[in-house]
């Protein structure tokens, strides 16, 4: 009993730690989130953007409280504090411009000072991926085996012609008769091409059985090569800008959604409009990779003006480079599988977060594959109305097997209408 | 990593070597051509054998192959700034308004992606509530019409916008200053804006001293006799609004008020209401008429009388009802008929009575003292005030005829300085003896607002090209109080500007037309209501419904009849006078589907069959086939015509003007007169017009023009007398959809009468389809089965059902069908040869005078007696039946393809699976209902069909619905039951988290008709109307007999007629008592496979 107690005591104590642990940072995290989800928008630390640098910002400010209180409605402070002439005057330096209104804590906001008054160390630059052409490191396999198979050969055929030799010196030596006792081969005279006939004739089976490999691996090499005509899985064509989904879905975390907002609501996912860009690089005019040659271009089309943070040139729309193509015979909806179905986008498209530039393309996106996945994936049925009748009667068909979850298939999921028409 | 990999052709590509990039620019390489290989003299010296020939050859081939593996390179182009309500692949749909001075509706246009590609009635408006008619939803293929002008013309020469207003403001200011004519030509205007624009044009340059500014509507199916004779008779120069809906008993003359005639739409609603036999009451409908026109068709009673007879028989009528309201009769004159038509006047004039203050009598008659006729019956049955309401008047036909013969007078007087056409087409239309192309000519500044140089138009000085109405602003008022908005659904597409903005911008404003619009509506509309206090949220709304109406204070208005009484006998007096028998006579009716010819260009409407003829393209003259054989009994007219069966053509000779037409019988068309359909004829409409063969001149047009016959005495007049006819040698191609016209005894329309509906038990008229399995035991055919039957209790399962008391056959389902569903258009030729592509048909029969049991009596034969069941009576009853896939739950079809391309669904879907298809046709074949349609050629790119498919053009296509698949030759298609719309249902549903419900439901030719003809849904649901109409007992399916257990049921047409009316298929029944002579093998056989039903399925 005792030691019981005790051991439980233990195991509390090891549990608070971890807590602890991990409270503590992922309240430094959620400072650095929260500086990403709400201001980084309009400000950076070291930079002035749409509203001012915020690195030393607690400095500037008499009290925290008021910090506090102007970050979460600036608006409401001035009406409140018209003798606090520093935010007044902070407010006619940027132009009038309303910072919105937050919804945010007093905690969340001290996460973010705090976030702001020790930002972790940047990370350390990466080596800028160099052009398309040269995706990554090539693969040397194929040039070893090569190299290996020829070295074998030049090793084989010095052996033979060693043993050739050999051979015809013990003949010169021992006389003719005793190998043709022997029924040894003895005609050192053959052309290769008559060795070959011979061999050919001595040896019917393994030359048989010889070509009926060959065959089969040719055909084998068409087959594979004929279905994989219309497949693209790794198509990744060179973008007009070089964007990537690794820095953005990867290391700023935004949701896939927040840019291909159509893949809830129709059958496209969508490429997200310029403007949508311009929601985050109106304040972002430099990258981490590329500094602000790509981001300039997204200004192009934009037709805004980052000098004065105006859109005063026509805008012009962005010619992306479409990966993944799915033929016009079939209909694929996206809603129906982020939304209802609660398909992850990785599902199919594979960890995009962390596919750099160029984008390309991670399924093969042909009839088997979808097929497949039809046949195994189950219907989310729970918590939606729409199943509520069918699921009771797919559970009384299959009351013998006792199910009670259902694939695609089961609903219908593999017949040619539910795609084709 | 497979992100890693890189696919290259060669070395040259991967190491993207100059001349590489280079060559890959340039895809086509200059190459040697044929001409300049094969003039190399010494070729036939060259040492190229046989077999390196074939080495090349082999080359090719492997090398193209190589090079179509290659990935496409697909652009994807967002928008700069995407609009909030733009979701790619999400449909919007916005309210707007269709008037073009013959039809009028309030509209749902469906765009996908900013284009329009369907259109739908809209539910909101209290006029049409939600209906269409099929020259409405064809509408918008005119919008991408490749025959539009792309900009403003003087001359035919394509001019900027500017060289226009310079020209028509200095002869509008030529006008003034001269104060000459200036005269506006236009159809019936009932939109209130636009009349404001015409003040203001008459305001700039009219008044004291200035020009002599004047309106003119010209209706080209004209009103102006209904108008004066109300004028005459009520002292109010009005057409009244119609209340069919209120009729216990209607009499039409002539009038096709259910898909031509004056509020159509509005009246096919409302008349619907009261065909339904399960109702409170039902309707009783008598048609006297000459032309067998889709209203007589659809009529209990229908009697047969010439074009010049009307009059009398109105008398007659009067007279008959009079005798019993106790009034003096009007002197008339007897008439001979050859269909008891006396008799069946007696009839209607009892029923009408019996329904004295719920009766109502129309006529379509142009003539004054024909509709004061009209007018005194009405009158003495009380329909004043119940069936027919004075105090709202309806606006859609506003023309006075003499005043648009004056305008001709003056044109050719040389009077008229400066003429604007917008909206009618009257070189086309105009009757020749009015002449009017030759005062046009006369005219010194002619301004047309056509969207195309019509005939009209390329006569005219400038062409100010108009907007097509989808690319418009506007608004209507159709009658009393409603009125509607057209918004515009696109950009225009080409540089054209409305009509409204144009004639503004020369009253010297510079208020763009949507302004003007808006600020007539803001001091004109919006103060009749009190729902909004802001007009800015009264204006959004508007527009959002595109409907408002505002209830009006001047109700019940006294009906003042003096001057009706004064005028009856003077009328019908002048009616006994045009009564003249000689000759032959015509009428002139509109089509159903080309209606008075506006969209002539519309291939759709042109390969729309007429509902009652079934034929296409074409217009022709119809004649009842007895009069088609002489004395003795021959043909003097080909009678039957197919593929191989031409029509004879005729010379006929209508008041002095001889042409040549082909003649085709149509069965119901009054011996001794003919008809022929207006609207055809256009010379220059588009390239679509240019397909047909012409009878008629050098030109080639789709059938000829009527117009110019029609007779001008003091109103325009559609019925002639004194007309020759004359058989030619020549012959003419009819292309026709259907070539057999009897039902030959089979149940395959159901039809009773009310009697014996409402007397008897369903298994009398209704009666369930019984065999005999292998026992001889009695067995409902649903119980006989060959294979195992589909799981159709889980989920969903979609069916259709047909009440066929609601179908008139009008085609607005079909038209609607080919918008959705990306049906080709395949031409003449190819409908001739029965290749029509239109995955839903109305099938029409016409009963015959020949029964089975009369044949007995008679003592003919099998074969004579089935030989003259395949001939219609002279003036036969007519039934409509639309039929598509029956999507068959044993379908016959799925069980012969041999690559599995047609396969069932688990909801009851029969799913087609185009890419899959190898074109065997077995399908086509087993299919009992030959539903199904083949793709003979690449209908999208085959240079037989440039000119009739608009998918061949870049303009055209953007009509295709994008979520269904353009089929390639050689695939079978056919109905799909809109399987697009089901799943996008479901997914709205499911997105919902809630069951589906009716409402969600999108099937095209459902929602096209919305009088409720067609319903379609989910079978398994019991709350939703195609449950309720399936287990109803008027239900049946089509050739049930056969077993496929169809998925589409129809509702027995009931007929109101007074007699007991079972089918002769079921009194055999009745007789025989359960046997089926015909069918017993049959029956056994399906006995016999139920016992045996899981061995036949393990083999």
């Amino acid at each position: 009993m005792n030691r019981t107690t005790r051991y439980s005591g233990w195991l509390h104590a090891l549990v608070l730690t971890f807590f602890v642990t991990l409270s503590f940072s992922s309240i430094a995290q959620d400072g650095e989130k929260l500086f990403r989800a709400n201001c980084a928008s309009c400000h950076k630390l070291d930079k002035k953007v749409v509203g001012p640098a915020l690195a030393g910002v607690q400095d500037r400010w008499e009290s925290e409280e008021a910090l506090i209180a102007w970050i979460q409605n600036s608006q409401q402070y001035l009406a409140d504090h018209p003798e606090d002439s520093y935010a007044a005057d902070l407010f006619a330096e940027y132009n009038n411009s309303i910072m919105p209104a937050m919804p945010i804590s007093n905690e969340e906001v001290k996460a973010i000072l705090g976030y702001i008054a020790n930002p972790p160390a940047p990370p350390e630059p990466k080596d800028p991926v160099p052009g398309p052409e040269v995706a990554s490191g090539k693969d040397y396999t194929m040039f070893w085996l090569l190299g290996f198979l020829v070295i074998f050969l030049v090793i084989i055929k010095v052996l033979m012609d060693v043993k050739t030799s050999v051979k015809r010196l013990l003949y010169d030596i021992k006389g003719e008769e005793v190998y043709r006792a022997a029924g040894e081969e003895v005609d050192f005279d053959l052309t290769g091409k008559e060795k070959l006939a011979l061999w050919m004739n001595n040896n019917k089976v393994a030359v048989m059985l010889l070509m009926v490999v060959v065959l089969v691996g040719v055909l084998n090499v068409a087959w594979e090569g004929l279905i994989g005509v219309g497949v693209y899985d790794g198509y990744a064509p060179t973008q007009p800008i070089k964007f990537s989904h690794q820095i953005h879905a990867g290391d700023n975390g935004i949701n896939c959604v927040y840019c291909h907002s159509s893949a809830e609501k129709g059958k496209h996912s969508g490429i997200p409009s310029v403007n949508v860009c311009m929601n985050c690089h109106k304040g972002i005019n430099e990258g981490s990779r590329w500094g602000t040659e790509e981001i300039s271009k997204i200004y192009e089309a934009a037709g805004f003006n980052p000098e004065t943070g105006s859109y005063d040139k026509p805008g012009k729309p962005i010619k992306w480079v479409r990966i993944h193509n799915l033929p016009d015979h079939v209909y694929f909806n996206h809603s129906q599988h982020v939304v209802v179905g609660e398909i992850e986008c990785q599902t199919c498209h594979g960890e995009v977060e962390t596919f750099d530039y160029p984008m390309h393309q991670h399924a093969e996106l042909t009839m088997g594959w979808c097929i497949n996945c039809h046949r195994e994936t189950e219907v989310k049925m729970g918590g939606n109305d729409y199943y509520d009748k069918i699921h009771a009667e797919l559970v009384e068909k299959y009351k013998d097997q006792g199910l009670e979850k259902f694939t695609v298939s089961q609903i219908g999921g593999l017949e040619c209408g539910k795609c084709h028409y | 990593m497979s992100g890693s990999r890189k696919y290259w052709n060669s070395l040259e590509q991967y190491n993207n070597t100059p001349e590489f990039v280079e060559r890959a620019q340039n895809e086509f390489q200059t190459p040697a051509t044929t001409e300049e290989f094969l003039a190399d003299e010494k070729l036939s010296e060259t040492a190229t054998s046989r077999r390196d020939f074939l080495k090349f050859v082999g080359f090719s081939v492997a090398a193209a192959t190589a090079a179509a593996c290659e990935t496409p390179v697909v652009k994807s182009i967002p928008f700069v700034v995407r609009p909030e309500e733009i979701v790619p692949g999400v449909a919007n749909y916005y309210a707007s308004t269709y008037a073009d001075g013959s039809d009028y509706c309030s509209i749902l246009v469906k765009t996908r992606e900013g284009r329009p590609i369907l259109i739908n009635g809209n539910k909101l408006s209290s006029v049409t509530s939600g209906s269409v008619s099929p020259r409405v939803n064809a509408s918008i293929l005119s919008l991408y019409d490749s025959g539009r002008l792309q900009g403003p013309t003087i001359g035919g020469e394509l001019k900027a916008w500017s060289d226009i207003d310079a020209t028509a403001t200095a002869a509008l200011q030529r006008a003034k200053a001269n104060g000459s004519k200036v005269r506006i030509l236009t159809n019936s205007i009932i939109s209130p804006s636009t009349k404001a624009v015409f003040n203001k044009l008459a305001e700039t340059y009219g008044g004291e001293g200035g020009a002599d500014v004047k309106h003119v509507s010209y209706d080209v199916y004209s009103f102006a006799g209904m108008i004066k004779a109300n004028e005459k008779s009520f002292g109010k120069a009005v057409i009244p609004n119609y209340h069919f809906e209120n009729a216990k008993t209607v009499v039409g003359f002539g009038a096709d008020f259910l898909t031509t005639w004056l509020n159509h739409i509005q009246n096919q609603n409302q008349y619907t209401v009261r065909r339904n036999p399960d109702g409170a009451w039902m309707s009783k409908h008598y048609q006297f008429e000459s032309t067998m026109t889709i209203t007589g068709s659809n009529a209990d009673v229908r009697g047969a009388i010439l074009p010049s007879e009307q009059g009398l028989a109105l008398i007659e009528l009067y007279n008959l009802i009079a005798k019993k309201a106790g009034r003096a009769a009007l002197s008339g004159k007897k008439f001979e008929s050859d269909n008891n038509v006396h008799e069946k006047l007696k009839h209607a004039a009892n029923d009408l009575w019996a329904a004295k203050g719920e009766a109502l009598v129309v006529a379509n008659s142009n003539d004054v003292d024909i509709q004061t006729l009209v007018n005194g019956i009405n009158e003495m049955l009380g329909a004043y005030g119940s069936t027919i309401d004075l105090n709202t008047p309806v606006y859609l036909k506003q023309s006075n005829d003499v005043e648009f013969a004056d305008l001709a007078k003056e044109m050719n007087a040389g009077s008229v300085d400066v003429l604007l056409v917008y909206g009618v087409n009257p070189v086309y239309s105009a009757p020749a003896k009015l002449k009017f192309e030759a005062g046009l000519k006369k005219v010194k500044t002619s301004i047309a607002f056509d969207d195309r140089l019509t005939e009209t138009a390329s006569l005219c000085t400038i062409n100010a090209t108009d907007n097509h109405f989808l690319e418009s602003w506007n608004d209507y008022n159709p009658k009393g109080n409603e009125y509607s908005i057209a918004q515009p659904t696109i950009s225009p597409l080409f540089d054209t500007r409305q009509a409204q903005e144009s004639m503004l911008a020369w009253s010297g404003t510079t208020v763009s037309y949507y302004d003007f619009l808006k600020q007539n509506w803001e001091a004109n509309m919006f103060p009749m209501q009190s729902q909004y206090s802001s007009f800015e949220a009264f204006w959004n709304s508007t527009v959002h419904d595109g409907v408002f109406s505002y209830n009006s204070t001047q109700e019940g208005a006294e009906i003042m009849t003096e001057g009706l009484m004064a005028s009856l006998s003077g009328a019908a007096a002048n009616a006994v006078k045009q009564s003249k028998s000689s000759n032959w006579e015509v009428e002139f009716y509109l089509s159903n589907g080309i209606g008075e010819g506006n969209h002539a260009n519309n291939p759709w409407l042109q390969e729309l069959p007429d509902p009652v003829s079934k034929v296409t393209w074409d217009n022709f003259i119809a004649m009842n086939p007895t009069d088609m054989v002489d004395g003795s009994g021959n043909e003097i007219y080909n009678i039957e015509l197919a593929e191989k069966l031409p029509a004879t053509v005729a010379k006929i000779t209508i008041g002095g003007t001889t042409l040549e037409m082909p003649v085709v019988a149509v069965p119901g068309q009054k011996k001794g007169a003919v008809s022929i359909a207006l609207g055809y004829g256009r010379t220059k409409a588009g390239k679509v017009v240019a397909q047909g063969d012409s009878t008629n001149g050098e030109e080639r047009t789709i059938g000829t023009n009527m117009f110019p016959l029609v007779e001008y005495g003091n109103n325009f007049s559609f019925g002639m007398s004194g007309v020759t006819i004359e058989p030619t040698e020549k012959e003419f191609a009819i292309a026709s959809t259907q070539t057999h016209h009897t039902m030959m005894g089979r149940k395959i329309v159901n039809e009773t009468s009310l009697k014996t509906y409402k007397e008897n038990d369903k298994q009398v008229w209704n009666p369930d389809h019984i065999l005999q399995d292998s026992y001889g035991q009695p067995k409902h055919i649903s119980k006989l089965d060959l294979w195992s039957a589909h799981d159709i209790a889980l989920g969903h399962r979609w069916g259709m059902s047909i009440d066929l008391n609601a179908c008139y056959g009008c085609g607005a389902c079909v038209i609607a069908c080919h918008a959705e569903n990306n049906v080709p258009v395949v031409g003449k030729d190819e409908v001739r040869r029965t290749r029509t592509m239109s995955w839903l048909r109305i099938d029409r029969y016409f009963s015959s005078d020949m029964t089975k049991e009369k044949g007995a009596e008679e003592g003919l034969g099998a074969i004579d007696t089935y030989g003259k069941m395949e001939i219609p009576s002279a003036y036969p009853e007519v039934v409509y039946q639309p039929v598509m896939c029956q999507h068959c739950n044993h379908a016959p079809c799925e069980t012969v393809c041999p690559v599995a391309a047609t396969t069932h669904s688990n909801e009851g879907f029969n799913q087609m699976t185009y890419n899959r298809c190898i074109g065997t046709r077995y399908c086509a074949n087993n299919c009992p209902y030959k539903v199904r349609r083949f793709n003979w050629f690449n209908y999208t790119g085959d240079a037989k069909f440039a000119d009739v498919n608009p998918s061949q053009d870049d303009l055209g296509k953007m009509v295709l619905n994008p979520d269904v698949v353009v089929r390639s030759r050689g695939v079978m298609e056919k109905c799909s039951f809109c399987i697009q719309s089901t799943q996008a249902a479901k997914l709205k549903a499911k997105k919902a988290g809630r069951p589906l419900e009716e409402s969600d439901i999108d099937c095209a030719c459902a929602n096209a008709c919305s009088v409720g003809a067609i319903k379609f849904g989910d079978l398994n649901d019991p709350k939703m109307s195609v449950t309720k109409e399936a287990k109803h007992d008027r239900s049946y399916a089509l050739l049930e007999e056969i077993g496929v257990k169809p998925n589409v049921y129809y509702l027995t047409k009931v007929r109101n007629v007074d007699e007991e009316r079972v089918m002769e298929v079921h009194k055999k029944h009745a007789s025989g008592g359960h046997g089926h002579g015909d069918d017993h093998g049959h029956g056994e056989e399906g006995g016999h496979e139920e016992h045996t039903n899981h061995e036949e399925h393990a083999h």
